[in-house]
Parts: structure tokens; C-alpha cells; sequence
């Protein structure tokens, strides 16, 4: 198993194990997010990778009989430590879903602010964060004469962009994604794609993904999961993506890029 | 550097209570208002239970089993049997009247009629379940009433020698079979509608299976649809039986009240019902009467709250979706 | 190969191609001739209605529906159209009982509408006063009193009952919603029996229109708060995540998110609340005291509700006094048939606003 070591660790997980109720799902997981860079966790389906990325943000404690071991750092600092509030956390590492939810009684500009209103934080200068966070998006060209029409308008693919245009307004310092594209078509894909290569810039970004090549595409580094035979998930390999794709080390990641299972 | 691995991971606690006040006094509405139920609940029962308290004690289990109700002697003698017999009599009447209807609304609506033909029948059964019990009662007094002495009259006619048709009185009026009839109508709906929701839910590839495997219409829904279903029809009957038990004022329009006890002879212009019977007496009730009344409100709410409770968990384990 | 085997397991041929003219006629016969003969005997023979539609036209319709679908289909039409004929027979049956009660209640109840009846109150009038005069103008005041504090009390309660049910993780959820569902079968006598046991009785409160509400409220408390959870669990747990994951505490998220998607349905649930006891009568016969005259103080005093008017005009039994119990019943039921049809608007709408349904 390889291990990346970077002196800016951004986030980084310690020996992370997950149950539901009795079940255990993941285990001694231990990951290095650097900062500003794309980290893409793949692996076969069941192998844990989404229950992983949500315990990143605490979204994994929602879920009733969850149970976790390990830590979350974020700068050093363990995110489910004493007296750290979930809603902070969550403010800090923001989260775009598999399906598109953009808020269906709410505008597009209401979307786009939700989040602060939802944090009750107070919303200066809106219609400057309104438009840059749908730049940075990439979605403000084809929104900006219909910012308050319904968010539900939208297609697909825009309304994913929305959604990740309204965690940016939060200026989250890390983005997680569980299979942000998989719900859409391969226009849209290729744009969202674009759209994480340019946030990632000024962000540390996790993505989940099933598409190997997508994972190629946008990542920097690649951590592969899989779940044997009824054990809990773990992580079998983990690296520079390039190294994973093309140069794996253990064999059953080398079956997995290469197609022969999952 | 190497990959530390502890022997047994230590669990770490979670959050899952609230940590933020704003949600912390959220929540404690909310549980406030739940739990508001659960007291209301309980301060019905203590309450009744405390007028109710004199008749018991005095009645003891004669109170339910005994046939009298008698206020020329002091103290008066307070029993309900023939009313609560009465009531049940009634609520099996009216079960067995509604639960073909209900079956075969649910039947119509979900798997037979074209959308808009369904639709309307949709829209008939809910209307039903608005109606007023108090209209139906005017209704069933001065329109109903009549055509159901008729039906009553042929049934005797016919029917005469079946110990259930036979009248010696002669006198066909307010008598169970007519007022059966009436808490047909009103539990209808609430049969339909969990039969509905039951067969609505049912799995379509099922259904398409048996009649990929040559089944018709008919046997998919003898062989098929009624087993799978029998669960949330039992469920969805029990609720109607315990509508039924506490119907008031339309019976109370439709029914004579008597403490002679009628068995079964439905035409007979004999009949009891709790519900009826505390609507009828407590106007002019003495205080002791009156902890009669209140004992059998108590027997009545228990009875209806054991119904209910069961039928919700039957219909709630034949929704395995709800958990 | 495979023709010959199915060749022999279904000697005959497909039913579609059997759809020919002759079949049409047949089945068109089996459809139309039962009512026919039915009618025409028993028309000639003078029988009872009841007789000529149990007796004769159920089993003449099963007679030719059974034996026309057995001639199409063999046993498999047979069955069917038992099944078809019952399903019938009992939706006719529900559908016959149900415009009998509103064709009843519209005829009777339109003959005694006019402006006095419905501006009018009940000062003065007698059982015999001509139905020109009086009428329940302070019954409808009284009824939209008491049942508008009834929904006062009660809608907060119901929304905070359904908020738990679906947005806490609390475990006692499932005995509460059973409790619910019990509550909602609670027979109304004894709800009327409670208020009249715990405040009457005890002299807290005379009969006045605040003991009718609150006897009204454990009957409307099981509606509001089951519609309003069924209403709040239709809102995606997508949504509930986006918000969570936005750094949302639980109370901004319900009040921000939920409550505008589920806004539609909660309207629902109060309409269909206000429906369940706009006609309630047993509780307020026992804990309200009717007035002939007109009070708009629902804490103290004598007051008349629209259904205790029915009631007691209704228990006079003079021919008058029976003719204003229907005005009242058409009253009540025009009521409930708004309320009904603005929760079928409300609910139409919904449907088109709520995004795709779930797997």
C-alpha cells in the first residue's frame, strides 16, 4: 500500500472504522487530502467509498445506528473533537450530492443564497455572491436573465451546477462529492468536470466517482476502496492517480482499472 | 510511514441529540406537542374514570354483564350488557354490510376502472367520509329508514323462519337491521381507503407475474391480490369495527334504545348502543346516573382504543414501507 | 417445433380475434337485457323495487355476463365476469346511498333556503312559527367560533405532532403514531364526555362555546396530524441533506425547506381537520348549551352551533321544525363540499409542484 505524504495535509483521516448498528462497513481508513488538490476515491459498488466521504462532514451521524472510530483532521484540528459543533463543520466542508436538490420553492438567486440564510449568517452584497458564485460554476452565462425564476426550471445539469455553485457561495475551504455526475448526461459531465478543474484552484476537493475515466481526468491523487467477501470496506490503494491507473501496485487494483471486475 | 493499527477501535460518540439551542427548543416543542397526546390520552381516561368510579364500585362486573337499568329503586341499578351487546351486534352488522362494498370499491379504483372512471369513484368514496354523521342520520330517520322497513319486511316475508329474520312484534322500525345498514354507509370509506392504500402498494410485477402465467382477472384476485392483501383488509376492518362502536348520532336517530336484550333478531325494533345510549340519558341524569354514563364512556373508550391500537398494528405490519 | 406446442396448449385461438361483430352484439345483449327484463316484470307484475333489483336484475345480469364471457373465454370469461358484475353491483350500491343521501338533503334543504334563514337567528321562533321567519345565522357565528378556536389550538399541536413524527429521530415515534391512529377512532361521545366530566362537572366552566372547542379538539388533533405527516414526509430526504450538508441547524432547515415544500399538503390537513368536526354533534350536544339568540362570546354563555341547531330542530319533530333541520343539513353539507373541493384544488396543485416521484 502506498502512502502520499504532503507536508500541507488539509484534511486527513485517522483510522477511520464505520458500523451501521452491528454491521461494520469500513475499516482503518486513512487518508490524505492536500490542499487544492482533487482526491478521487473509486471502487466497486458496496465498497464504502460514499459512507466514507460523508463521514468527512459529519453528514454520516444523520443516518440512524451509525457508529464511527477513528478521527477527522481539519488543519490538525479533529472536526468530531469535543464541543465542535456538526453545523460548523458542515459549513467548513460543503457537500454536493448525487442527485441534483437544488430547494424547489425557492429561486435561483434564493438558492444560490440558502445556505447563508440556512447558517443565519447574514447576506451582504447578495447580488455579487450571487454572481460569483454562479461564475465560478460556470453556470452564470446561461442564468444570469432568470435569476428568479424556480431552480427546478433548470435541466439536469445545470441544476447541479447550481448545486455546486450554492455550496461555493458558502466559500467552504473543502468540497466533498459523492458521484456528482452520475445522474447526468456527458455534456453536462464534461462540464462539471471543467468546473472542478477551475474551483480546484482555491479548494481541496474529494470526489466520488464510478467513471475511471473521470477519475483520471480530474484528479490529482486517487484512493482505491473495495469490500471483500463480507469484510468491511478498506482502502487498498492509494497514490497519484497517474500511479494508480498506470502503474498499480496491487493486483486487485490493477483487475479494477483495467475493467476485469466491478 | 507505517499504517498504525489498534487492536479493537474504540467507537466514538456521536452526535445525535441536538447541540444547538436553536434546535434544541425545536425539538422540545415538538416532543412537547407528542407527548401533549399521550397526556390527553391518559387525562380522558383518569377523568372518566373518576365519575366514573361511583357506578363501578357499586355495579361491580354487573355493570357489564347485567341487563337492567333501573332508577325507581335507590340506589338505581346501572347495567349496560344489552347496550354493549348491542353495540357490537351492530358493528359486526355493519362491518359484514361494508366490507364487500369496501373490497370491491378498492378493487374498481385500483385495478379495473380507466383513470377517470376511477378518479370519480375516488371522489364518491371521499365525499362519503365527509359527510356529517348528523346528516346521515337525517337522512337514514327520514329517507332511508322507510326503504329498509320495506327490505326488513321482505327478508321476514321470505325469510321469516331464519331465527335472524323473524319478528313477533310486528313492528319493523329503528330496529338493528336498518341501523346496521347506517353504519355501513358510515365506515365504508375508511375500509376502502386502507384496502386502497394496501392495494396500491402492492408490487404491479406480482400482479403482471400471475397474469404472464395465463391467470384471468378473477383468479389474480382470489389467488393473488386478496391473500397479499388479507393483512391491511383485516387491519382496515378492525378500524371500521371500531368507527362502528362509536358511532353516535346518526344511530341515535335510526335505533330504539331497549335494555330488553335482542340477540339477533335483526328486524325487531330492539337494539343498544353505548354511544347512543350516553347521548340519550345524560341530559336529564341524576349525579349517580350520570357516573353510570361516564362508566360506560369508559368501557366504550377502552374498547375502541384496544380496536384501534390492534388495527393499527396490523395495517402498519402489512405496510412493511412505514418503518 | 415451438408453434406446435403452443398449438397445443391453447387449442383455442387468441381472444382478440374473436372481437367480431356477432361478439359485440352478444355481450351488448348480456349488458342491456337483465335491466330490461328485470324492469319489465317487474313493472308488470307490480313487485317492490327492492325485489325486481335483489331478486331479479343481480342474478339475470350475473345469469348472462357469466354465460356470455364462458361462451367467449370458457372458464376464464366466466370467472371474470362474476367478478366484474359484483364489483358492479357494490360501486352502484355505494354510489346509489351516497347521491341518495345528497340528492335528499339538496331537495329538502333547498326548499327552506331564503335570506332570513340564513341572516336570521332563532329569537322568538317557535316549533310552529312560519319558516319565514328565524332562521341560523347565529348557528353559523357560533359554529365558525368554536370550531375556528377548535383549529387555533389544534393545528399548532397537529403540526408539532407530525414535525416529530418525521423530523426527530426521538425512538418513541412509533408508539406515538400508533397512539395517533388510535386517537383518530376515539368515538366523539366520549371526547364530549371527557371535557364534560374534567370541566363541566367540576365547575371550572359553565357550557360555553370554549368547552364545545376543546371537546372538539381530540377529534380534530389525529386529522391535522396525520395528514400534516404524510404532507411532510413527501418532501425528498435530498432536499432535507442539501440543507443539512449547506451547514443548516435542524430548525432552519424544517422552516426554510420543509415547511415552504410541504406547504400545500399542511393546508390540506387543516381543511380536512376543519372537515372531520365542522358536523361533530355528540360532543357539542353534551358540552354546549344551545341559544336561540346570537353570541359571539364563545367563553361564557349559551351558544348554537349549526349542528346542535340541526339536533334540536331536528328532536322537535314538528313539520317546521324538521324543515329547518334539512336548511341546516344543507348548510352543513354545502360547507363540507367547499372545504372538499378546495382541498382537491390544493391537492391538484401539489402534484404538479412536487419534483418526480422516487424510485
Amino acid at each position: 500500500m502506498t502512502q502520499l505524504i504532503t507536508p500541507q495535509a488539509h484534511l486527513r483521516s485517522e483510522d477511520i472504522n464505520v458500523w451501521f448498528g452491528e454491521r461494520h462497513v469500513l475499516s482503518d481508513v486513512n487518508l490524505t487530502f492536500p490542499e487544492n488538490q482533487v482526491t478521487a476515491l473509486i471502487g466497486p459498488s458496496g465498497c464504502g467509498k460514499s459512507t466514507f466521504i460523508r463521514t468527512l462532514n459529519r453528514m454520516h451521524e444523520l443516518i440512524p445506528g451509525a457508529g464511527l472510530s477513528g478521527a477527522v483532521l481539519l488543519d490538525g484540528q479533529d472536526i468530531y473533537g469535543d464541543g465542535v459543533n456538526p453545523v460548523d463543520v458542515r459549513i467548513k466542508i460543503g457537500m454536493v450530492f448525487q442527485k441534483p436538490n437544488p430547494f424547489p420553492t425557492m429561486s435561483i438567486k434564493e438558492n444560490i443564497l440558502s445556505g447563508l440564510k440556512l447558517s443565519g449568517r447574514k447576506v451582504t452584497n447578495a447580488d455579487e455572491l450571487v454572481e460569483t458564485s454562479l461564475r465560478r460554476a460556470s453556470i452564470w452565462n446561461e442564468v444570469k436573465d432568470r435569476l428568479n425564476e424556480p431552480a427546478i426550471s433548470l435541466s439536469g445539469g445545470q441544476q447541479q451546477r447550481l448545486c455546486i455553485a450554492r455550496s461555493l457561495a458558502m466559500e467552504p475551504q473543502v468540497l466533498l462529492m459523492d458521484e456528482p455526475c452520475s445522474a447526468l448526461d456527458p455534456g453536462s459531465t464534461r462540464r462539471i468536470e471543467e468546473t472542478i478543474e477551475e474551483i480546484s484552484e482555491s479548494m481541496t476537493i474529494v470526489i466520488v466517482t464510478h467513471n475511471m475515466q473521470q477519475a483520471q481526468r480530474v484528479s490529482q491523487q486517487t484512493a482505491f476502496f473495495l469490500a471483500e467477501d463480507g469484510n468491511p470496506g478498506t482502502v487498498v490503494e492509494f497514490g497519484a492517480t497517474e500511479d494508480v491507473f498506470n502503474r498499480p501496485i496491487d493486483p486487485r487494483t490493477n483487475d479494477y482499472v483495467n475493467g476485469h471486475f466491478g | 510511514m507505517p499504517v498504525e493499527t489498534k487492536p479493537a477501535p474504540q467507537r466514538r460518540r456521536l452526535t445525535v441529540k441536538p447541540t444547538l439551542l436553536g434546535d434544541r427548543i425545536f425539538f422540545g416543542i415538538t416532543t412537547g406537542t407528542a407527548y401533549f397526546s399521550i397526556v390527553l390520552v391518559v387525562l380522558v381516561l383518569i377523568f372518566l374514570m373518576i365519575r366514573a368510579w361511583p357506578a363501578f364500585q357499586h355495579e361491580g362486573i354487573g355493570f357489564i354483564t347485567g341487563s337492567k337499568w333501573d332508577d325507581s329503586v335507590q340506589p338505581m341499578i346501572m347495567q349496560i350488557f344489552p347496550m354493549l351487546y348491542g353495540s357490537i351486534l351492530l358493528a359486526i352488522l355493519g362491518v359484514i354490510l361494508a366490507v364487500p362494498m369496501a373490497i370491491a370499491l378498492a378493487y374498481l379504483i385500483e385495478f379495473l376502472a380507466p383513470k377517470p372512471i376511477a378518479r370519480v369513484v375516488t371522489l364518491l368514496v371521499d365525499l362519503l367520509a365527509a359527510l356529517p354523521s348528523v346528516v346521515i342520520g337525517l337522512w337514514g330517520l327520514f329517507v332511508f329508514s322507510p326503504v329498509a322497513e320495506g327490505w326488513a319486511k321482505l327478508l321476514n316475508h321470505y325469510l321469516g323462519w331464519l331465527p335472524l329474520f323473524a319478528n313477533t312484534s310486528g313492528n319493523f322500525s329503528r330496529s338493528p337491521f336498518i341501523a346496521g345498514w347506517i353504519v355501513a354507509v358510515m365506515i365504508v370509506p375508511i375500509i376502502t381507503s386502507v384496502t386502497r392504500e394496501i392495494f396500491s402498494q402492492m408490487d404491479r410485477d406480482l400482479i403482471n407475474a400471475a397474469k404472464a402465467l395465463g391467470g384471468s382477472m378473477a383468479s389474480t384476485f382470489t389467488k393473488v391480490i386478496l391473500p397479499t392483501a388479507s393483512g391491511g383488509i383485516v387491519g382496515g376492518t378492525l378500524l371500521g369495527l371500531g368507527r362502528a362502536l362509536g358511532e353516535t348520532v346518526a344511530i341515535f336517530f335510526v335505533l330504539n334504545l331497549s335494555f330488553d336484550i335482542n340477540w339477533a333478531d335483526l328486524t325487531e325494533a330492539r337494539g343498544g348502543s353505548i354511544a347512543s345510549m350516553i347521548l340519550g340519558k345524560l341530559g336529564n341524569a341524576s349525579d349517580y346516573e350520570r357516573s353510570g354514563l361516564m362508566a360506560a364512556g369508559v368501557v366504550l373508550f377502552i374498547t375502541t382504543l384496544l380496536i384501534n391500537f390492534l388495527a393499527g398494528y396490523i395495517v402498519n405490519r402489512a405496510q412493511p414501507w412505514r418503518k | 417445433m415451438a408453434q406446435v406446442i403452443a398449438a397445443k396448449t391453447r387449442p383455442t385461438s387468441a381472444p382478440w380475434k374473436r372481437r367480431n361483430s356477432r361478439n359485440i352484439l352478444l355481450v351488448t345483449l348480456a349488458s342491456v337485457l337483465p335491466a330490461a327484463v328485470a324492469a319489465a316484470v317487474t313493472v308488470l307484475l307490480g313487485l317492490d323495487g327492492a325485489i325486481g333489483l335483489l331478486v331479479l336484475f343481480v342474478p339475470l345480469q350475473l345469469i348472462a355476463s357469466v354465460g356470455i364471457g364462458g361462451y367467449l373465454f370458457k372458464k376464464r370469461g366466466r370467472q371474470d365476469a362474476a367478478l366484474i358484475v359484483f364489483t358492479v353491483f357494490f360501486t352502484v350500491l355505494v354510489a346509489v346511498l351516497l347521491s341518495s343521501v345528497l340528492v335528499a338533503v339538496f331537495e329538502a334543504g333547498l326548499r327552506m333556503m331564503r335570506w332570513s334563514f340564513i341572516s336570521q337567528n332563532a329569537t322568538y321562533i317557535s316549533p310552529t312559527t312560519s319558516l319565514d321567519y328565524g332562521g341560523l345565522g347565529h348557528a353559523v357565528l357560533g359554529s365558525i367560533l368554536v370550531v375556528g378556536f377548535t383549529t387555533l389550538v389544534t393545528v399548532p399541536l397537529g403540526i408539532g405532532v407530525a414535525i416529530y413524527l418525521t423530523e426527530s429521530r426521538a425512538s418513541g415515534r412509533n408508539f406515538i403514531r400508533s397512539l395517533i391512529q388510535s386517537m383518530s377512532g376515539l368515538p366523539s361521545v366520549v371526547s364530549g364526555l371527557f371535557i364534560y366530566s374534567a370541566m363541566i362537572v367540576t365547575h371550572w366552566s359553565g357550557q360555553s362555546g370554549i368547552t364545545g372547542s376543546l371537546a372538539l379538539m381530540p377529534l380534530m388533533l389525529p386529522t391535522v396530524a396525520r395528514v400534516c405527516e404524510e404532507a411532510l414526509r413527501l418532501v425528498p430526504t435530498d432536499l432535507r441533506s442539501a440543507a443539512l450538508g449547506l451547514g443548516a441547524p435542524n430548525y432552519r432547515m424544517f422552516l426554510q425547506v420543509v415547511l415552504p415544500a410541504a406547504k400545500s399538503g399542511i393546508v390540506t390537513a387543516v381543511l380536512l381537520g376543519v372537515a372531520r368536526i365542522i358536523g361533530e354533534t355528540a360532543p357539542l350536544l353534551l358540552t354546549v348549551n344551545p341559544s336561540a339568540g346570537t353570541n359571539l362570546n364563545i367563553f361564557a354563555g349559551q351558544i348554537e352551533t349549526l349542528p346542535t341547531y340541526l339536533f334540536g330542530n331536528l328532536s322537535l319533530s314538528t313539520d317546521y321544525s324538521v324543515q329547518r333541520a334539512w336548511g341546516a343539513a344543507l348548510i352543513v353539507l354545502f360547507l363540507v363540499l367547499i372545504i372538499f373541493t378546495l382541498t382537491r384544488a390544493i391537492g391538484g396543485n401539489k402534484q404538479l409542484k412536487t419534483p418526480k416521484k422516487r424510485k
